[in-house]
């Protein structure tokens, strides 16, 4: 097996510090932060365990130096420049610039069930998150026994613990939304811990930008440890890039299609919603995601609903969240083929909402497989190294079985909506919105 | 006016002074998006273009956008830059180092960090004895280790010399090839970094130091040094160094991944990197997966002639590592005084150079030797022809003409050379000095191991 690599963080405006120790990793990547914001990975080879601050320092001014050039020049501009041009020293003692206007309270939902190894390390995270208006939430999803609910009562006071008796990660996402108090709910998975200014940089876009509905963030390797973790940030990972980018579909040109391939805004272990949204455009589709035949697809399902209800998505790196990738090749190998089912899932309901959708949905599915799976496996043969074969194929299978599933998972829903009623608040607490429940 | 569609999307002019407090756009509502013109009191920078899709803009998004579109622009300004001729680019570079400021940075390597000098040597015992004087004189602050490989023990003409030094480490490689020497050499030494030299070369005394600096940073893998002429007394020496000789010019040069990555169609040209005649590895490298000992079908003593250095900088810089040449660090070399030592040499040099190549092209699977083998080379050794026939150069075309033959020949001596190291058998294996304990390494001899 492949040596693993270290992952860690490199803060710029901190001094760095040779490293040592690091025997048995084969090489190291560093994210590179400047006053917290990420401007990008480098990656070091190691030798005898050894990076010193010299090499980090040369590698990042090499590869990342632009980066950091414009992250300077934006906090700069935060004041009025001189009128005969920028001081040089003057600009790199620049501060970083502050937003100063009111923050919205925030409800963050851990959607969990039977994982307290993983749960207890995300609530770790959670409760060093730096902001002030703050409610933590987990939600324990159709729980097979009460090792959740005593660890969260048991070691974390702060956290609110609601148990939601419907099986599906939707019907927990529903139910937090049902729950929570804060204007802004911010999501995160039971394998992920959070960076300690995630909400901050999350509940800012919201603050500055009223028409932003809809924020997800950057999704950083926790570990590179295993082959099959290493593999799937080759793969694609989660991780969409390094600079903010906004999204809106235009009013007038129409639904262009161009907001189908849902996966390029974010995932589910990161993403925050203005509430007041799901009272204009409903909430998560209980027919999807993990714990139903669709395996996934309820996080792409809702970016695309946000866009095409004509509201804005934004990708905000400076929200950072770890996830612990699957640790075997195995459960790689199934996460794989659940992302093929989840996103053609996905598919089929948005083509069943959205009529008038139905043939670029067609069109984009069709060259998504051509694209990601055909094309890829193609060069799998000529390179198997680079794309291994069986994830690829593990992924197009996913993708054939996603197109029967939706109408499976509708069944079960609406088997499981009649046995438990629709989703209700828990008693004894009261709410200032009326939320609307799940369909 | 009604009924109006603009074909592309209808878009807001706006201009926005840097020297005054940015403000947010909120009456772009009408538009998709914004053309925002950007100015420093008098002076324009340039323009940036927003797609708001018809929402306000906030200052927030402003500051990325002028940040991102015109960082050139806001920094030709910049005081310091002007005055010091410094670059955009040099600037990225200074504002990390600004911006992360080495705890202490140590200005060298650290002393304690042990090295050893391997000397390949074959029947000369002239040439080493002054080599090992060189090598006695050298300072340093650290504990140096010196270990000469006998590449022919049965002429009994190394070890008088090697017994006049005392700390010298004497060690047998009756299989001939340099590669073969010098990976014995490296199994057998000790220190953490190891110097591959020649006996035919004269070192100045702070040339060990000047070789070790560049290893302070931990991903500097190799360090090579400039070789220069002892003497141009005859014809041969003379144009050998016309030929291109082993000096590789007067400036320092870094080759890593992304200088490995930088050629396209071309091969990345390891042979302008230096020689093994004055190269230091950090000898964890032999231990690596993707990089191990030498080549031994490759280098002199072999059919293939030459490119087992060459070979083992491919290896690293591609693993991930860099490589620093460094010009002060230099040697004299003494070349070849007669004619035909010097046609023999640059026989083997073509050879060699082909050989290593296809040894690209057939471990690697580098395509870009192809090009190099049947276009650049060919196309190179024409072109020297007319030069020479135009009076332009010196370099005679019966050198040429063997330069060819050599080319010719570079399969079928890397054909032989493979089938001569599959029946003598591979060298090492290279163990790390501190997993060393149980293993002899005074043993000259090791059983061929087969494939």
């Amino acid at each position: 097996m492949a040596e693993p690599i270290k992952v860690l963080d490199v803060e710029l405006s901190r001094p760095l510090d040779d490293l040592t120790s690091l025997h048995g990793y084969r090489a190291l990547q560093a994210l590179v932060r400047f006053h917290d914001a990420p401007l990008g990975y480098v990656t070091v080879p190691l030798l005898e365990g050894r990076c010193s601050a010299a090499a980090l320092r040369q590698t990042i001014s090499r590869e990342l130096g632009p980066a950091v050039v414009r992250q300077l020049l934006r906090h700069r501009l935060a004041l009025p420049l001189p009128r005969g041009g920028l001081d040089f020293d003057e600009l790199l003692g620049t501060p970083p610039a502050d937003y100063k206007g009111p923050m919205p309270s925030v409800t963050v939902a851990v959607c969990t069930r039977d994982r307290t190894s993983g749960l207890a390390k995300c609530l770790d995270s959670l409760v060093l998150l730096d902001y002030p208006d703050l409610e933590l939430l987990v939600v324990d999803n159709a729980p097979s026994d009460d090792a959740t609910e005593k660890l969260v009562r048991g070691r974390y006071p702060d956290v609110r613990y609601v148990c939601e008796p419907r099986p599906g990660l939707d019907w927990a996402r529903n139910r937090a939304i049902a729950e929570a108090d804060g204007e802004i709910i911010a999501y995160t998975d039971d394998d992920a811990a959070a960076d300690p200014q995630w909400v901050t940089a999350l509940a800012r876009v919201f603050a500055e930008h009223p028409e932003v509905m809809a924020v997800t963030g950057l999704v950083v390797p926790l570990e590179l440890e295993t082959e099959a973790q290493i593999r799937f940030e080759q793969y694609g990972g989660f991780g969409r890039g390094f600079a903010r980018e906004w999204f809106r579909l235009d009013a007038r040109a129409g639904a262009d299609g161009s907001h189908i391939g849902a996966g390029r805004f974010g995932t589910g272990a990161n993403m925050a919603y203005r509430r007041s949204v799901f009272e204009h455009i409903g909430t998560f589709d209980p027919a999807l995601d993990v714990g139903t035949e669709t395996n996934g697809g309820g996080d792409l399902e809702m970016f695309f609903r946000v866009l095409q209800e004509g509201y804005t998505l934004v990708y905000e790196p400076s929200a950072v969240i770890r996830h612990r990738h699957r640790r075997s090749y195995g459960e790689l190998r199934t996460q794989l083929t659940n992302h093929g089912i989840g996103l053609y899932s996905f598919f089929v309901r948005s083509a069943r909402f959205y009529p008038d959708m139905r043939l670029r949905i067609i069109r984009f599915g069709l060259w998504w497989l051509w694209w990601w799976d055909v094309r890829r496996l193609l060069i799998g043969f000529a390179r198997p190294a680079r794309m291994p074969r069986d994830l690829i194929l593990a992924e197009l299978y996913g993708a054939f079985t996603g197109l029967t599933r939706y109408r499976k998972a509708r069944k079960s829903a609406a088997e499981i909506e009649a046995a438990h009623g629709p989703i209700e608040r828990e008693a004894g607490r009261e709410d200032s919105s009326v939320m609307a429940a799940a369909e | 006016m009604p009924g109006f569609q603009p074909r592309v999307w209808p878009t807001a002019v706006r201009i926005v002074d840097l020297s005054q407090p940015l403000n947010a756009l909120h009456d772009v509502s009408e538009y998709t998006r914004v053309r925002l013109f950007v100015r420093l009191a008098d002076r324009l920078l340039g323009s940036v273009e927003i797609a708001n899709h018809r929402q306000p803009v906030s200052v927030s998004r402003l500051r990325e956008a002028i940040a991102d579109g015109l960082a050139p622009e806001l920094l030709e300004g910049t005081k310091r830059i002007g005055t010091a001729g410094e670059t955009p680019s040099s600037l990225a570079s200074l504002v990390v180092e600004r911006a992360a400021p080495a705890a202490d940075a140590p200005a060298g390597l650290s002393a304690d960090v042990p090295v050893s000098v391997v000397v390949a040597t074959r029947d000369r015992p002239g040439d080493l004895r002054n080599c090992l004087q060189c090598l006695v004189a050298q300072i340093s602050p650290r504990h140096v280790e010196i270990v000469v490989i006998d590449n022919n023990p049965g002429s009994g003409l190394t070890p008088p010399v090697v017994a006049d030094f005392p700390d010298v480490i004497l060690v047998n490689e009756p299989r001939q090839g340099l590669a073969y020497a010098r990976n014995r050499g490296f199994v057998a030494a000790s220190g953490e970094i190891a110097i591959a030299t020649d006996d035919d070369v004269t070192m100045p005394p702070d040339w060990l130091e000047k070789l070790m600096a560049p290893f302070a940073r931990s991903n500097v893998a190799a360090v090579t040094g400039n070789t220069l002429p002892l003497e141009l007394d005859t014809d041969s020496q003379y144009l050998f160094e016309a030929y291109g000789g082993l000096g590789r010019g007067f400036r320092s040069l870094e080759a890593d991944s992304v200088w490995f990555r930088s050629f396209r169609r071309r091969p990345v040209p390891t042979w302008e990197l230096g020689a093994t005649a004055n190269a230091a590895f950090r000898m964890a490298v032999f231990a690596h997966p993707e990089i191990g000992l030498m080549d031994e079908a490759l280098g002199p003593g072999m059919p293939s002639g030459v490119g087992e250095d060459t070979y083992l900088f491919y290896k690293i810089i591609r693993a991930g590592y860099t490589l620093v040449y460094t010009p002060d660090a230099f040697v004299w070399h003494k070349h070849r005084r007669e004619m035909p030592a010097l046609r023999h040499q640059i026989y083997n040099y073509s050879k060699g150079h082909v050989a290593y190549h296809l040894t690209t092209l057939l471990q690697d699977r580098d395509l870009r030797a192809l090009t190099r083998l049947l276009l650049s080379l060919p196309r190179s050794q024409l072109g020297r022809i007319k030069q020479r026939l135009r009076g332009r150069s010196v370099y005679p075309v019966s050198l040429i003409m063997l330069e060819i033959l050599g080319t010719m020949a570079g399969p079928w001596a890397l054909w032989k050379s493979r089938r001569r190291v599959s029946r003598e058998g591979r060298s090492g294996p290279f163990v790390p000095a501190a997993q060393r304990a149980s293993i002899d390494s005074t043993d000259g001899r090791e059983a061929a191991t087969g494939r």
